[in-house]
């Protein structure tokens, strides 16, 4: 379950950011060595983006290689 | 409103849908405005480490216990590798010479917290509940509890797991995995990232090798191939073996902290 201490640290990353705007997509890189799954991501960013200006948002995740668990972007609308 | 793209409803969408059967679409540039909002959407460039947060706390730790020369080892392994046993005839060997507390992480009970306390050190318990590894937050909690003195050693024990505590810094000085005989010698390359992120293995119950298959080269052949820093130390926390080098080792860089901390006043640098 270190998936959802991830989406955790997602959520704030874009919530701090997003200045009351609605948060419509999230762009996040995940190292392939990392051992965290995406699908496991998608679920439990749903949960968590609840209440939040990421509610409803959509969570792309772009594999890339090595040990990188980086928030890239966002969309807002 | 558009339970997908939550776009309006009168711009230029497909034809009505079933709201919940969205076919993948082009919304055309990020920075189109929206007729009937009049509001842009726009990409917003982030660029932050999701674990910042933790990594953050993390840091805070570390600064915190280099001040006090406090060395912290987080003890990382399988459920079952021995991690408690090593620490308490470690705290037996030791502790009259060098004061150890630690902390002590599972998911329910303190059992392990009274073992520690019972072979002579102080002990705190993190129960993480549903919660896989420690984190930052938690580990600073715990420190304030546990107040460990002056030029100490502070042994973390984390949650039995050799998956998720990998991700997690906890501002302690070294990682160190805990790996045994009964466990299969393939563990270094199941497992690389665990065996990556730490800086020495521990090999536990070379007391049981003539009971089981186990090839103890290639187990360090295979901490070697995923991690080539990684010192190994191989022991038996229960009969003795090997414990001779391993305490030298730990009490060396306990000493070593002492020095980084009087370094790092000198030159004003905290550690990183």
């Amino acid at each position: 379950m270190h998936e959802l201490a991830i989406v955790s640290g997602i959520v704030d990353a874009v919530t701090e950011r997003s200045g009351g705007d609605r948060v419509v997509r999230v762009v996040i890189e995940v190292g392939r060595l990392t051992a965290v799954l995406p699908d496991a991501l998608r679920f439990c960013f749903e949960v968590v983006a609840q209440g939040t200006t990421a509610e409803g948002a959509s969570l792309d995740i772009l594999e890339t290689d090595g040990e990188m668990l980086r928030v890239r972007e966002m969309e807002v609308a | 409103m558009c339970a997908v793209c939550g776009c309006s409803d009168d711009h230029h969408h497909h034809d009505p849908h079933p709201p919940h059967d969205h076919p993948p679409h082009d919304h055309g540039p990020h920075s189109q405005v929206h007729p009937a909002e009049g509001r842009a959407r726009s990409i917003v460039a982030i660029e932050q480490d999701i674990l910042a947060k933790n990594d953050r706390l993390a840091g805070d730790n570390r600064r915190w216990l280099l001040e006090r020369q406090v060395f912290a080892v987080n003890f990382v392994s399988s459920p079952g590798a021995g991690k408690t046993t090593l620490l308490e005839r470690t705290i037996r060997d030791l502790g009259g010479r060098l004061p150890i507390a630690v902390i002590e992480g599972d998911q329910a009970t303190d059992r392990d917290a009274r073992r520690i306390r019972a072979a002579g050190a102080r002990a705190v318990q993190i129960n993480t509940g549903a919660g896989c590894h420690l984190d930052a937050a938690m580990v600073a909690r715990a420190i304030g509890d546990i107040e460990p003195v002056r030029a100490s050693l502070l042994a973390i024990e984390n949650v039995g797991n050799l998956v998720c505590p990998a991700l997690f810094d906890l501002g302690e000085r070294l990682k160190v995995v805990v790996a045994s005989v009964t466990e299969g010698d393939d563990k270094p390359i199941k497992y690389p990232a665990m065996f990556r992120a730490s800086d020495v293995a521990v090999l536990n119950k070379i007391d049981l090798l003539p009971y089981v298959e186990f090839d103890v080269a290639a187990f360090t052949e295979r901490v070697r191939e995923i991690n080539g820093r990684a010192r190994v130390f191989v022991l038996s926390a229960t009969r003795g073996d090997g414990l001779t080098d391993f305490y030298s080792w730990l009490s060396a860089q306990v000493a070593g902290q002492a020095t980084a901390a009087l370094e790092a006043k000198v030159t004003g640098a905290g550690l990183a």
